[in-house]
């Protein structure tokens, strides 16, 4: 009853197998390839050439023969203004960080455990939305309502024909709530994230043995949610470190950033190699934050 | 119409051995369980029979050809899975006529083959459900009707009831035992549900940590287990240790460590060696203590207890008695007018074939 | 909770989401506005629609923008996929660091990248332009697609290939019938998210672009910087309102929030 063409292919040889085996790892690296030669091409090359670049002492164009040698990082260590950069941005990125901690997390607190039901997806959504769009065009949506002018100044003036102009246009507070405004959504999703994982019974556990709301908040639902908390800051900080649209945007002549010097360097100066090096430090300073924080990300990255 | 020949297969996995030099045989039309504990083997035995699992020696031979190099969509067994595995984006029909359309056969032929199997399980007329449609019962027989439809040489079920709750459980175990003798399809199980084995299989092999540690008829495997980790896989069991201490007509004496004697017509190694016996609960019987001193004769041992605790569970109760310095469990059928309370002093009694002398193992 | 009343917690949710979306709000009404220097009181008119409409620069940025998105998508969808099928069904060594790897455009300052690229691509021959800004924004959305297909690969397990197999399915058929169907979602997924950030992207966009060829973020950026009209108001909105539905499509196949 065993159909003709269902009969076993008695011909296999051993070593068919072992062909078999050797293919299909062989097929499972094959697959890989491209995205790997595309990494290669976009991010492991470039990077290299940047790191040799950012050794060199001077455009390589014209007669002079560029040198190699550490000149570029001498200039970041030894020159005030790039110390007092460096010091800025990282000051704007706690800022910003600290602000969309505290507006985030109640947020998401709220979304977590107060909202119910179909509501609470579809609010997710609505507030994860903008983070998603265009960031040039929601900080072209700040110069609306930050300029002198602009529609909180109008409508102050309406209200108050005397007072003092609103614009803060193309200051350091407007360049802080543009990036906050920016990152918000991010960060009440990492930690919605985490606080919706918290299972309700666990509260309800804390309850009976006799905890007061406060310290179930304080003592279960605050450290189980910290590390979707912490998430949320790296997340937040990095790019902030290194963001030149929005204070070049938003903060006119105070804009001045690591970010904003580099592009300068690639854009009006023509200073690759300086712009390689100052590169190269925020990276390792990118990289430092993350070292420090591995331990809490590698069991979060998993779960993305 | 077909055997399966496992021949010293074993499987390692860096220093874990998963199965040792395993070797059975599968016979035509035979229904073959695989019982153990979790990480026994048994699993990864019937993968490898599926092809999932490549054996680090051995051969595995299906009527008489070695397969232990042969894909496993080239193998033409039929297997169903824990949790089904049925395709969630196809119809009911699409899932079983999968297997038919994959060897390119005529639709024709697929739609008579699909509808006779759908008979089969009972559920013709579902062709156009989606799996998330059906319920357990009804997944788990689709599941069937297409590891069945292609005719495979052997039928693999990896533990396809441990998803059901117990009545529907036991429903299927008769509904999988009938369609199976219909078929007449060589079948391996894979449990760890004794009862399961006990009620489905022809014979049964047990597992452990790799190797198969007894193989039967259930009635073998239950009645006379070799050692102790099988008699206690079976559910509770008795032991009696002691020494072997001669014979009394034609039974075994064991001398137990208290002096009691207890007779077994099992053999028995030299006086003086030690010796475990093991006796079913069920195979104790139960009654007043009489006063008398009633000993041991040849052909029923008698020893007096005391009732610790019984505990009533409808069709039977379940005493736990001291006796001879252990405590021992003891089923009674709820027959008897007389039921014991704690602290009754009791006489315990069975047959010396009851007592089954295990290897010391 | 029951601690914090109901009234309290939706209204400080409420007060989030009105700073969260009324810049953008205000920004697209300004768009109708017909004033050119964004003075009050409101008056309706579609005028800087026509003014966009006649726009050679933006329309030219524009129709870039969109072809370089679907490239970019249909790219990254592909090989995303395939990297993502071998990490889930594949047992391949050094997996863990391979995946590392795949991190940095998701974790690093785009300015980094983008800057490297520009170094890099200037002096390998393949210059600025948009075949260069196609290599980086495939780059940047190759993580986002990996995870969203191989979440939906982990979702159903091997179970379901392997069932393909006992019933004679080879590895092709297998994948064409079985996995690639169940897929199929998480594909789409991706490829709607790599559409949008390439759709969006403004930071290696603004780098890799050559005088004359740009992408819609560029525009608006030089235009931004070079002081603006409510034409740009009014592009905004069309990008803005396109972005944002794009995503809206894209979480119907894939749940931001982890829920199942």
């Amino acid at each position: 009853m065993v159909d003709q063409h269902l009969r076993l292919d008695s011909d296999s040889k051993p070593g068919r197998l072992r062909a078999v085996k050797l293919k299909r790892e062989w097929v499972g690296y094959g697959l890989t390839v491209p995205a790997y030669i595309w990494l290669c091409i976009t991010v492991i090359l470039p990077m290299i050439m940047m790191l040799y670049f950012s050794f060199l002492s001077r455009m390589p164009m014209g007669t002079a023969e560029p040198v190699l040698g550490l000149k570029q990082y001498a200039t970041f260590f030894e020159k005030d203004f790039y110390r007092f950069l460096t010091w800025r941005s990282l000051l704007l990125g706690v800022h910003v960080t600290v602000l969309c901690g505290l507006i985030g997390y109640p947020a998401a607190l709220v979304l977590a455990r107060v909202v119910k039901g179909r509501w609470r997806e579809a609010i997710l959504l609505l507030i994860v939305l903008p983070f998603w769009s265009n960031a040039l065009i929601r900080t072209f949506a700040w110069t609306m309502v930050l300029r002198t002018d602009g529609i909180v100044d109008q409508a102050l003036h309406f209200l108050l024909p005397g007072a003092p102009s609103m614009g803060i246009l193309y200051s350091y507070p407007a360049i802080v709530i543009g990036l906050t405004h920016s990152f918000l959504p991010y960060m009440i999703l990492t930690c919605y994230i985490s606080l919706q994982t918290i299972d309700d019974s666990l509260i309800e556990a804390g309850q009976a043995l006799g905890a007061s709301n406060i310290t179930v908040f304080r003592r279960i639902i605050l450290p189980l949610s910290l590390p979707g908390l912490m998430v949320g800051v790296i997340l937040t900080f990095v790019p902030v470190v290194g963001a030149f649209m929005e204070p070049r945007i938003l903060g006119g002549r105070q804009g001045f950033m690591l970010g904003t010097v580099i592009e300068d360097q690639f854009t009006e100066v023509f200073n690759w190699p300086l712009g390689a090096a100052l590169s190269f430090m925020l990276l390792a300073i990118v990289m430092l934050i993350f070292l420090a924080a591995y331990p809490l990300l590698r069991n979060r990255l998993k779960v993305a | 119409m077909s055997s399966v020949n496992i021949c010293q297969v074993s499987k390692r996995y860096g220093e874990v051995v998963a199965l040792d030099h395993v070797s059975l045989t599968f016979g035509e039309r035979e229904f073959f369980g695989l019982l153990g504990p979790s990480g026994s083997g048994k699993t990864t035995l019937l993968r490898s029979i599926a092809g999932f699992v490549e054996p680090t020696s051995g051969q595995i031979l299906m009527e008489g050809t070695d397969i232990s190099r042969v894909p496993t969509y080239k193998r033409n067994v039929g297997m169903v899975f824990q949790n089904y595995a049925l395709f969630p984006h196809m119809t009911v029909y699409d899932n079983v006529a999968f297997p038919l359309s994959v060897r390119r056969v005529n639709e024709t032929e697929i739609r008579k083959r699909v509808s006779e199997i759908l008979e089969l399980v009972q559920l013709s007329g579902y062709d156009k459900r989606r799996p998330r449609e059906l319920s357990g019962g009804q997944q788990q027989r689709i599941a069937l009707a297409r590891a069945l439809v292609s005719r495979p040489r052997v039928l693999l079920l990896d533990e396809p009831l441990g998803a059901l709750d117990k009545n529907l459980r036991q429903r299927m175990q008769i509904e999988l035992r009938q369609i199976q003798r219909e078929v007449g399809i060589t079948t391996v199980l894979v449990t760890h549900d004794q009862e399961e084995a006990l009620t489905l299989s022809d014979r049964i092999a047990v597992f452990r940590k790799g190797e198969v540690v007894q193989m039967g008829s259930p009635d073998e495997v239950y009645e006379r287990p070799r050692n102790a980790f099988a008699a206690e896989f079976f559910g509770a069991t008795n032991f009696l240790k002691g020494r072997a201490a001669g014979t009394q007509g034609k039974a075994g004496v064991v001398a137990l460590d208290g002096g009691e004697k207890v007779l077994t017509l099992d053999p028995l190694p030299e006086d003086g060696q030690a010796v475990t016996i093991t006796v079913r609960p069920e195979k104790f019987a139960i009654s007043a203590a009489s006063g008398a001193a009633v000993g041991s004769d040849e052909a029923i041992n008698n020893l007096p207890g005391e009732v610790l605790q019984p505990v009533y569970m409808g069709a039977s109760v379940t005493y736990r008695v001291s006796v001879a310095g252990t405590e021992l469990t003891v089923f009674q059928q709820n027959r008897e007018a007389q039921r014991f309370q704690t602290s009754d002093k009791v006489n315990i009694s069975w047959r010396a074939c009851h007592s089954i002398a295990l290897d010391q193992s | 909770m029951p601690y914090v009343r109901p009234l309290v917690s939706y209204g400080y949710l409420g007060t989030v989401l009105v700073f969260i979306y009324l810049p953008i709000l205000i920004m697209m009404a300004m768009g109708f506005n017909q004033s050119s220097s964004y003075e009050l009181p409101f008056h309706f008119d579609l005028v800087w629609y026509e003014h966009l409409s006649a726009n050679e620069v933006l329309w030219r940025a524009g129709r870039n923008s969109v072809l370089l998105a679907l490239a970019s998508s249909a790219v990254s969808s592909v090989i995303g996929t395939m990297a993502a099928l071998a990490f889930a069904r594949y047992r391949l060594r050094g997996q863990v660091v391979l995946q590392l790897l795949l991190f940095p455009p998701m974790a690093m300052p785009w300015l980094i990248l983008a800057t490297a690229m520009l170094i890099f691509f200037y002096y390998s021959g393949i210059g600025r332009g948009l075949h260069a800004m196609l290599l980086a924004h495939v780059a940047l959305s190759l993580p986002y697609v990996i995870i969203v297909v191989g979440a939906r690969l982990r979702s159903f397990g091997q179970d379901l290939e392997e069932a393909a197999a006992t019933l004679g399915a080879d590895p092709w058929q297998t994948f064409f019938r079985v996995t690639l169907p169940m897929i199929a979602p998480g594909v789409a997924a991706a490829a709607l998210f790599a559409f949008g950030i390439s759709f969006d992207q403004f930071v290696t966009s603004y780098f890799l672009s050559p005088p004359g060829v740009s992408t819609l973020p560029v525009e608006i950026y030089a235009s931004i910087r070079k002081g603006f009209t409510p034409e740009i108001n009014a592009i905004s909105t069309i990008i803005i309102i396109v972005s944002m539905l794009l995503l809206a499509v894209v979480s119907r196949f894939y749940r931001f929030g982890g829920t199942q």
